[in-house]
């Protein structure tokens, strides 16, 4: 029976699918199941009397104590260890419990071993997938969080915790969570999104500020995402990412592009980009505000479709050289004709723009208006001239005044001496009519001068619009005994239409002089002619007097036909001031006077008379 | 009394010829004393005179203000006739101007004949305005 019992049992044992070894209390195999003899790769008959201690420990020395351990102990013990075969290494686990008889006496042991080395596998990668993971979020310093409704636990993963500045140890509650969000927006943000995740499943991800345990603030990214177990949410899984560098980055690149864009809007210069085909690709306002249209109708236009096609074309080659010797152009003056004739100055800069590869795409172009300045500068410079001719005519008065006070001076000087030796009567008599005559001459020198003087300090002039052919007739009849006692043909030829804008005086004076010239210097070898015409001008009238006379030589007198001689005295010839004068009353009047003469043929005598006051 | 054969007196102003041709009364003998009221007149009667043969003036005095041609343009014209004989040549002058003086002087230098400077008002012509032969004797 206890044969029986025995075989029983041990035919049991073999077929055990769990690999199980009976061992004596020598630590000697007894029996043990197929399965046993599988793992540790024996055949039956070798198994048996082989000490388990050599079997367990043919590879690894230091699981010896705590096999003996294992063997010694009175309850249920485990055992991880592992063993090399073909294959490599094989990890097994073995339950150690103690092997009775019916009378409770220790025989051995018994060893149930399992082969776990698949378990260990994965729980090598999860450990690696786990590390992975830690690593990934630590250097993207993205945390993660967890949520369980049921438990209303919430877990912080070791990033979230650093990004809060909060110690490892750290188990935050959910309100302590949301309380580091700054207080307003961010605070009362995280609230709804929170409550929304868990009422209505909506996941979220927001940045936002909270302030760290140390009191700092901080941009982060937070998001939140339910998960659903048999359609309920149980939890909410989220992700924590501290973005502040990258917030304050974006925010400081932000605010150098608004500076840019503001800098470059407002600037009281006209800026602009162009392409590589002269296409406007950027107009600030100031550009707007000159070409007269928005920053949309400009874009994309060249400068044919904006200004005059000279000046497009100076403008497309100047951007064209540019790009071609990446060599600026800069503070040139330059002149821009707008379709409608617009003229405008310029101080125009063109810098190249380049691209990452070195190659020019456009150009960036800044012009300031410089109109003004040179209108002012013109201006000034006309001033000047001005000035210039005035102080040499003011120098060249001066001269004359003392030079004709002397002459006379010294003629009374002479004449007085001659009187106070003279005894002849007779002669003292002549000296005594030449001293009138000498008052005399001084008398209208004086009053010639005065004319001048008058001419040049008359500011407000009082220019009448008068009839230029009825002005012409009438210093004809003035002048009549003149012109018949020379036998003068004088051609009047001036339109009845037309006026000129003139003080009264000067135009008579202007006319008589020119007249009376004519005669002087007439031809005595043939009848003397005088033509007198006119033309409308843009600003005024141009009036010609020509005669037949002896002509000038004017590279030999040109200089000196205008200029005041000494010629006060009463001779026949009259005033050889003439001509000063008239110059002087009608360079006064805006308008100037030139001639043209030929020696033999005659001269002309243009006059412009200017139709502004 | 210096005897001289011609003078010619250029000058636009009645007066000052009166004077000078008084004055001269005093110190010349001079059967040919000419006028002329300006520069023009005096250099067509000179280029008249070398044509037919006629003696030519050994004494100018001449004024520089004068209309159409003035002293010193005479003066140019007068210097480019490359005449044989010394001319005593007095320029007469109201002016004070500097410039005057100093263009007088670049003629002097530069020609042959004497010029002699002579500030208005004039009270009496000296010997040698008409001689410089007798000043070197």
């Amino acid at each position: 029976m206890k044969t029986i019992e025995k075989v029983h049992s041990r035919y049991l044992l073999k077929q055990l699918p769990k690999a199980t070894v009976l061992v004596n209390k020598n630590h000697e195999v007894f029996d043990f199941s197929d399965s046993w003899l599988t793992i540790f790769n024996l055949n039956a008959n070798d198994a048996k009397g082989v000490s388990i201690l050599q079997l367990f420990n043919n590879d690894n020395n230091s699981d010896q104590k705590q096999l003996k351990n294992c063997l010694l102990e009175n309850g249920t013990t485990t055992l991880r260890h592992k063993k090399q075969n073909n294959q490599g290494e094989q990890w097994l686990e073995s339950m150690f419990a103690p092997w009775f008889d019916e009378k409770e006496n220790v025989l051995g042991t018994i060893i149930q071993t399992t082969d776990i080395s698949e378990e260990i596998k994965k729980e090598q990668e999860l450990k690696r997938i786990k590390t992975l993971l830690q690593a990934k979020s630590e250097i993207a310093k993205v945390g993660s969080w967890e949520y369980t409704l049921a438990t209303e636990k919430l877990i912080w993963c070791e990033v979230t915790k650093r990004i809060h500045h909060v110690d490892d140890d750290f188990e935050p509650s959910v309100n302590e969570g949301i309380e580091f969000y700054k207080q307003g927006y961010s605070r009362n943000k995280i609230s709804m999104l929170f409550h929304k995740a868990i009422q209505d499943g909506i996941a979220f991800n927001e940045r936002l500020i909270i302030l760290t345990a140390t009191g700092e603030e901080r941009w982060v990214m937070a998001g939140g995402k339910p998960i659903y177990e048999n359609g309920e949410i149980t939890k909410l899984l989220g992700t924590f990412q501290d973005i502040h560098d990258q917030v304050i980055a974006e925010t400081k690149i932000k605010e150098s592009k608004q500076l840019l864009t503001t800098l470059i809007e407002n600037l009281p210069i006209n800026v602009f980009l162009k392409d590589k085909d002269s296409k406007k690709i950027l107009v600030n306002r100031s550009e707007c505000e000159y070409i007269g249209a928005d920053a949309d109708e400009i874009l994309g236009k060249t400068d044919f479709d904006l200004y005059d096609k000279e000046v497009a074309q100076i403008s497309r080659d100047e951007d064209l050289e540019v790009m071609r010797t990446f060599k600026s152009i800069l503070g040139k003056e330059t002149i821009s004709v707008k379709k409608d004739g617009t003229t405008t100055n310029f101080l125009t800069s063109k810098i190249p723009l380049v691209n990452l590869e070195g190659q020019a795409y456009g150009i960036i172009g800044m012009s300031m208006d410089i109109t003004h300045i040179k209108q002012k500068e013109d201006e000034l410079r006309n001033l000047i001239n001005i000035t210039a001719v005035q102080n040499k005519k003011l120098v060249n008065f001066a001269h004359i005044v003392s030079h004709n006070l002397r002459s006379h001076t010294a003629n009374f000087s002479m004449l007085l001496d001659f009187l106070v030796k003279e005894n002849d009567e007779k002669e003292k008599e002549r000296i005594m009519e030449m001293l009138l005559h000498a008052s005399d001459n001084l008398l209208e020198t004086l009053e010639n001068l005065n004319e001048v003087v008058e001419i040049s300090t008359n500011i407000n002039l009082d220019k009448k619009s008068l009839n230029l052919n009825e002005s012409i007739i009438k210093v004809q009849q003035n002048l009549s005994a003149l012109l018949q006692n020379n036998q003068v043909e004088v051609i009047n030829a001036v339109s009845k239409d037309i006026n000129v804008m003139c003080v009264p005086a000067y135009l008579e004076s202007i006319i008589l002089n020119l007249l009376t010239n004519a005669v002087k210097y007439k031809d005595p070898n043939r009848k003397t002619k005088i033509e007198l015409r006119a033309e409308k001008q843009d600003k005024g009238v141009l009036f010609r007097i020509s005669d037949n006379g002896l002509g000038i030589d004017l590279t030999r007198y040109g200089g000196k036909i205008f200029g005041m001689y000494k010629t006060f005295h009463n001779n026949k010839d009259a005033r050889g001031l003439g001509l000063y004068i008239i110059k002087n009353q009608i360079e006064a009047m805006g308008g100037n006077i030139s001639l043209k003469s030929e020696v033999g043929k005659g001269t002309t005598f243009n006059v412009f008379f200017n139709d502004q006051s | 009394m210096t005897k001289v054969n011609s003078i010619y007196i250029i000058d636009d102003d009645p007066i000052t010829i009166f004077g000078i041709r008084k004055m001269l009364k005093t110190i010349a003998v001079c059967n040919d004393i000419q006028d002329f009221e300006n520069g023009k007149v005096a250099i067509d009667d000179l280029r008249n005179r070398i044509r037919e043969g006629i003696r030519l003036p050994e004494v100018i005095f001449l004024d520089i203000n004068m209309p159409i041609m003035d002293g010193w343009e005479f003066l140019d014209e007068f210097i480019a006739l490359e005449l044989k004989d010394k001319v005593i040549i007095n320029v007469i002058t109201s002016s004070i101007d500097q410039s005057d003086y100093q263009k007088w002087n670049d003629f002097r230098l530069n020609c042959q004949h004497y010029l002699n400077f002579k500030n208005k008002p004039i009270y009496k012509i000296e010997p040698t305005d008409l001689n410089r032969f007798n000043m070197a004797s």
